[in-house]
């Protein structure tokens, strides 16, 4: 069982802002994970050091066996657009695009993959086949967080963020929501990083920290 | 889907973003190209229309006037030359051919030319059907008036006189007859209708004098023989006693041509040179020792180009102040769509687009804008064109042709290129410092 996630001495100071300390993190490949803590502890920071998409002032981050600290700019991008799968607590799509062509361009970076087939079960998947020719600000907020899971995971990324997938759903939702990802996550081997204040997810996962 | 794609349909998605930049392309590219354009087949079909004249001989005036209305038709002449002096130039050595004009009549405002046959063979135009004229009162139309008037072989026309079609007595008694149709030439002979010199001196005779009878006619015609006997005789002298004469001898000749017939006249003379001296030689000699002037179409419409070129250099230079502030629009523009799609390009540096990729992006949506801008442009130059070609051709018997795009052209479109990636550089600084964490974030 190989790493997939592994951090330790993580550490980011916002410029003349707040200092944050995250504990280690051990997270092997196919497993999941539930990060806890309430709002303002740093979570969403976490989140993009993880990703990449923000620069740890101190420690170091392991994914997928590569020391993401380690690379520049357009390393990030490339390692990001190929291994990571994001999805954010609001949603951002291009909205010149619509639904198929959003996935399309998600399936196309960094290495073109055209895979028809895929975008229409995992649309069929999240009950998404009805509006993939719609423009994206025409979706409901449910359709729209569905199509936010759908681009987090239709490139097959090693590793999920996703940050506060359930924050503005009801129980049932917020249920439904938590085994889309989870399927989802398994029919692609992904492993599933979780971050939310939410406890109505903590039944779902085993494997949990606090912050 | 790739990325021009995707710059496509964020320029189609917010299109007003755009326009005002678009507007301003088109507007530049259109009044540069209509200028080049205009410009370039006015010279073009001015110098196919001087070529072969190298010197007109007419009455004093203004040579320029005297170059606009005997070689290019669309001045009134400055007057009247008579015959004799004419053919007194004739014979100087210097002189390889040299062609009488004459004219004063219209019809449906085309003009009327008489002329010698060989005016058709220097312009190098042919007949495409019909024959030559050959008696008075037959005419041969060019190809432009046949075709809008619709004229036909045989078909009997009456002159109005003046050259404007508006107004003008007509020669009722005095009909011509088509007898040949020219093939197109694209100079000014395809807006003429020719005749030989006889039917314009005919025809003003009759309309000097409603009394003058069919006999009189005759004689003048009988009086044009003797002129061209007398000619002969003048050029076989000359011959004979070399160039250096030639002017007295000439002289006397004409001298005695006014003896025989002093109502001959003739508008001009168009002359080409057999040597380069009588360029440098016969314009002042003519100038200084007859009554009448020489003037030299092809320096007269250098003179005429020079006065319009400050006026085409004004407008271009307006055109290229657009084409300016076009550019810096289209740098407002993108600023704008990058500042509106910030996170947009955060979430594709999200799918491992790197920052050239995103450059690419906007490039692209300003080049899009460039092709859009100058293709519009480009058309509505060639419009305005049409349009102006009408008002030309109905006021001096220009036809304006539709050409494809030239080298000048290529060049403005190179320019064009070059100000939208300008623009678009200018514009993409924020795409370096994009901070996706933060842009993300917010809400």
């Amino acid at each position: 069982m190989t790493e997939m996630v592994k951090t330790e001495g993580l550490q980011f100071k916002y410029p003349g802002g707040q200092a944050f300390e995250f504990p280690d993190i051990i997270l092997n490949s196919q497993e999941h994970l539930l990060v806890l803590g309430p709002s303002g502890v740093g979570k969403t920071t976490l989140l993009h050091l993880l990703s990449g998409i923000l620069p740890a002032s101190s420690g170091s981050i392991v994914i997928n066996e590569t020391e993401i600290t380690a690379l520049d700019r357009k390393g990030l991008d490339l390692f990001r657009g190929a291994y990571v799968g994001l999805i954010f607590q609001q949603y951002h799509f291009i909205k010149s695009l619509n639904v198929d062509e959003n996935l399309r361009l998600r399936q196309n970076f960094p290495k073109k993959t055209m895979d028809k087939e895929r975008r229409l079960a995992i649309a069929e998947r999240l009950g998404l086949t009805p509006y993939l020719k719609k423009k994206v600000t025409q979706l409901s907020q449910g359709q729209q967080q569905r199509l936010s899971i759908a681009l987090g995971l239709i490139h097959r990324p090693q590793v999920v963020f996703a940050d506060e997938p359930t924050s503005n759903l009801d129980d049932f939702n917020c249920d439904q929501v938590i085994k889309l990802l989870k399927d989802e996550a398994e029919l692609c081997g992904s492993s599933l990083v979780i971050i939310t204040h939410d406890q109505r997810v903590t039944q779902h996962f085993s494997n949990q920290i606090v912050l | 889907m790739n990325l021009l794609y995707l710059a496509y349909r964020n320029m189609v998605s917010k299109p007003l973003n755009m326009v005002l930049s678009l507007v301003l392309l088109v507007l530049s590219v259109s009044l540069v190209t209509f200028v080049l354009q205009l410009g370039k087949q006015l010279n073009g079909q001015m110098d196919k229309n001087i070529a072969p004249v190298d010197m007109v001989v007419g009455a004093k005036g203004s040579p320029l006037q005297l170059v606009l209305s005997s070689v290019l038709h669309i001045d009134v002449p400055t007057g009247n030359i008579k015959l004799g002096e004419a053919e007194s130039i004739k014979n100087h050595p210097f002189v390889g051919s040299a062609i009488s004009v004459s004219y004063g009549d219209n019809y449906k405002g085309y003009r009327i030319l008489g002329t010698e046959p060989s005016y058709l063979d220097n312009y190098g135009v042919v007949l495409s059907a019909g024959g030559p004229f050959e008696r008075p009162f037959e005419i041969v139309a060019g190809n432009t008036v046949a075709k809008k008037l619709g004229l036909q072989i045989g078909d009997k026309i009456t002159s109005s006189h003046g050259l404007a079609a508006a107004g003008g007595e007509s020669h009722d008694d005095n009909p011509y007859t088509i007898v040949g149709i020219l093939e197109p030439s694209g100079t000014v002979v395809d807006q003429l209708l020719i005749c030989d010199l006889q039917s314009v001196w005919d025809a003003h005779a009759n309309h000097g004098g409603e009394e003058h009878e069919e006999d009189e006619k005759h004689e003048e015609g009988e009086h044009d023989h003797e002129e061209h006997d007398h000619d002969q005789e003048g050029h076989d002298h000359k011959e004979h006693e070399g160039g250096e004469e030639v002017h007295d001898e000439a002289n006397s000749t004409g001298q005695d041509l006014e003896d025989h017939d002093d109502e001959l006249e003739i508008t001009s003379l168009l002359v080409k040179f057999k040597s380069p001296l009588g360029l440098v030689q016969l314009p002042r000699f003519i100038n200084e020792n007859t009554n009448m002037q020489a003037a030299l179409p092809g320096f007269e419409i250098q003179r005429l180009m020079g006065f319009l070129g400050s006026g085409v250099k004004t407008i271009n230079g307006i055109a290229f102040a657009i084409l300016f502030v076009s550019g810096f629009s289209i740098f407002i523009s993108l600023l704008k769509t990058i500042r509106e799609r910030r996170q947009e390009l955060a979430l594709l540096r999200t799918y491992g687009l790197g920052t050239r990729k995103l450059l690419f992006l906007v490039l692209f949506e300003g080049l899009l804008l460039a092709l859009i801008g100058f293709w519009l442009g480009w058309v509505f130059g060639r419009l305005a064109l049409v349009l102006a070609s009408g008002y030309i051709e109905s006021g001096y018997g220009y036809v304006l042709q539709l050409n494809g795009p030239d080298l000048p052209e290529l060049l403005l479109f190179g320019v064009t290129l070059v100000i939208a990636i300008i623009a678009v550089l200018l514009a993409s600084t924020s795409i370096f410092k994009l901070n996706i964490s933060k842009t993300l974030a917010d809400v």
